[in-house]
């Protein structure tokens, strides 16, 4: 039941929470980069 | 409106109501009706959680703030994926395995009956006050646009939300949110694909990219330190995360879509899907706006958006200054279309454009607005924004048949996904936090099944009466909107201290108050801007809660938190 729960508990991306956790960090702080690069941008 | 734009919105509003009720069939308990059976799948609990957060006026506000200010309020955003995260880590996994309805419950079991008591009944009055306004605010924008009264709209948009989440309770809520929720994704691509395609000839994106950046519209990161200027980074990315900290963690409207998850698992992945996308989404949203603007340099944009003060303007002005203003300002958009063409002309030859003109033309604009806006406010007595006003106006003067009741309906969908959040949330609360403690706690399934139902109609048919009322309140209105901004810092700090420390409920208790005056002392005594509040807020109360915890246990003789 443990074992099950555990498995439960295991995200379906990225094998690990922390690495989902840093995913999701990462892809904000792209985001925000990105969004700065655009107001930036020469057009 | 035409006939197929009223057959679009009456559609979506059919489509809504079937959906709702399919959902929300077969509720036989209070499980059911408050956390749809804690069954339900990450993507719909995310796609909810986003729902629920984006109102009408968020949608509206949004593209309008774009064209008068650009994209500075992205930034507001910035600290939510972070704020996420921090929730899957810390109050989730203890919401999720304590069983509770109510994120104020399982303060009771950290604490005692006076923190959950307390909190509870703050979100009932904050909450209970500003869904009133969550439907007043997109219903006076509907009436003034579509031409309909302002109770038809309040009605339409409130009793048809009551509807589904009386019968289907939670389930209805997030699976109604989960259609809004596609349609509004769906009308924001379609608004800036339109923004796009709508662009003069030979007048390219770029181009009106470069446009928006001359007038200022584009700039999106103010790295001031200046803690009264609203939408600096650091203002996002500190009050910011603790803004999403506290209404995601601690708001019942919040916490309820998720802890509707299947498993804790499901209720982490609802959130961190909202963390990738709820930026990039209210940034298009921005970029919307921003092309709006850029639009209305080729087409001639009404002195007032808000055409019903326009008129009541036209009826009581003195006309000759009236003229005069209007002269200004017309000579002053035919030279700014003037400059926007020889900007295009310029760059097409690959010249350095002119800015000069653009800007002159530009300030005389907004001078000769300015004016008007001065006159309204002269006349009326009354402050005058009509910043919601721009997005709907311009859907409706310039968007193709079929698409104008299309981007309607997103905005009714917005307000809608919100509301039912809402309502289905305070029901809850006073239900689990109230009515089961204080009045009856035996009554049986069927019973309380039937008080939730009261309880969400109640809460329903108080908001249509707030609304209803809210035109006569004048500035009261705005009391009401800011009254849930003095109490989240304090609220996050509670829910600190239960989750992250073994704080004694004296201390939480202490603290709490603590904390509610220093944000009201920042609140009236200082020009701080109101995100700073929460962080204040909440540091105080984890401040004081500890200090307290500390000194009572030195004085017992037992160890230190």
């Amino acid at each position: 039941m443990q074992g099950d729960q555990d498995q439960d508990d295991q995200p379906p991306l990225l094998g690990s929470w922390p690495r989902l956790y840093l995913a999701a960090l990462l892809s904000a702080l792209l985001v925000m980069a990105l969004i700065a690069a655009f107001s930036a941008e020469r057009w | 409106m035409s006939a197929l734009d009223w057959g679009v919105l009456g559609v979506y509003l059919v489509a809504i109501l079937a959906v709702g009720v399919w959902a929300g069939r077969g509720n036989r308990r209070i499980d059911d009706f408050f956390l749809a059976g804690r069954e339900m799948r990450w993507w719909a609990v995310g796609l909810s959680v986003m729902a629920t957060q984006i109102s009408a006026i968020t949608f509206v506000g949004t593209t309008g703030q774009a064209y008068t200010d650009g994209l500075r309020f992205v930034t507001t955003y910035y600290g939510l994926p972070i704020a996420m995260v921090v929730l899957c880590l810390t109050f989730v996994p203890f919401f999720y395995r304590a069983r509770v309805f109510t994120a104020y419950e399982y303060l009771e079991r950290r604490f005692d009956g006076r923190a959950r008591t307390l909190t509870s009944l703050l979100f009932l009055l904050s909450r209970g006050l500003s869904v009133g306004v969550t439907l007043y605010a997109p219903s006076l924008v509907m009436s003034v646009v579509l031409g309909w009264s302002e109770p038809a709209t309040i009605l339409l948009m409130g009793l048809s939300t009551v509807a589904y989440v009386l019968y289907g309770g939670n389930r209805s809520v997030i699976w109604t949110d989960v259609v809004q929720m596609g349609i509004i994704w769906f009308g924001i691509l379609v608004c800036l694909g339109v923004a796009v395609f709508q662009l003069p000839e030979h007048f390219g994106l770029r181009d009106g990219l470069a446009l928006a950046q001359a007038a200022g519209r584009l700039n999106s990161t103010d790295l001031s330190l200046d803690p009264t200027r609203p939408y600096t980074l650091w203002t996002g990315l500190i009050g910011g995360t603790f803004l999403a900290l506290a209404y995601f963690g601690t708001d019942q409207s919040q916490v309820q879509r998720y802890l509707a998850g299947a498993s804790l698992k499901q209720s982490r992945l609802a959130l961190l899907f909202n963390a990738f996308l709820k930026v990039p989404m209210q940034f298009l949203i921005l970029l919307t706006g921003v092309l709006v603007f850029v639009f209305y340099h080729f087409h001639p944009a009404p002195l007032l958006w808000n055409q019903v003060e326009l008129k009541r303007l036209e009826q009581r002005a003195d006309p000759q200054r009236l003229a005069g203003i209007l002269d200004r300002y017309d000579g002053a958009q035919a030279s700014r279309e003037a400059a926007a063409r020889l900007f295009a002309l310029q760059r097409s030859q690959g010249r350095a454009p002119e800015l000069e003109p653009l800007r002159r033309a530009q300030a005389t604009l907004d001078g000769a607005r300015a004016e008007a806006v001065a006159e309204v406010e002269r006349l009326s007595g009354k402050s005058y924004n009509d910043t919601n006003y721009i997005f709907p106006s311009y859907i409706l003067a310039h968007l193709p048949r079929g698409l104008a009741g299309l981007v309607i309906a997103v905005i009714f969908a917005a307000a809608m996904s919100t509301l039912s959040g809402e309502f289905n949330s305070l029901a809850t609360a006073t239900m689990i936090d109230f009515y089961r403690r204080f009045v009856r706690a035996d009554g049986g399934e069927a019973h309380d099944l039937l008080m939730s139902r009261v309880f969400t109609a109640a809460w329903g048919g108080f908001a249509c009466l707030v609304a209803l009322q809210a035109g006569r309140l004048g500035s009261a209105i705005e009391v009401v909107n800011k009254f849930g901004s003095y109490f989240y810092g304090p609220i996050l700090g509670i829910f600190l201290l239960a989750t992250l420390t073994r704080a004694s409920s004296d201390g939480a208790f202490w603290g709490l108050l603590s904390g509610f005056v220093t944000v009201l002392g920042l609140a009236f005594g200082t020009q701080v801007q109101w995100l700073w509040w929460i962080p204040a807020g909440a540091f105080t109360v984890v401040g004081v809660g500890l200090l307290i915890t500390t000194l009572t246990a030195r004085a017992e003789g037992s160890p230190a938190p």
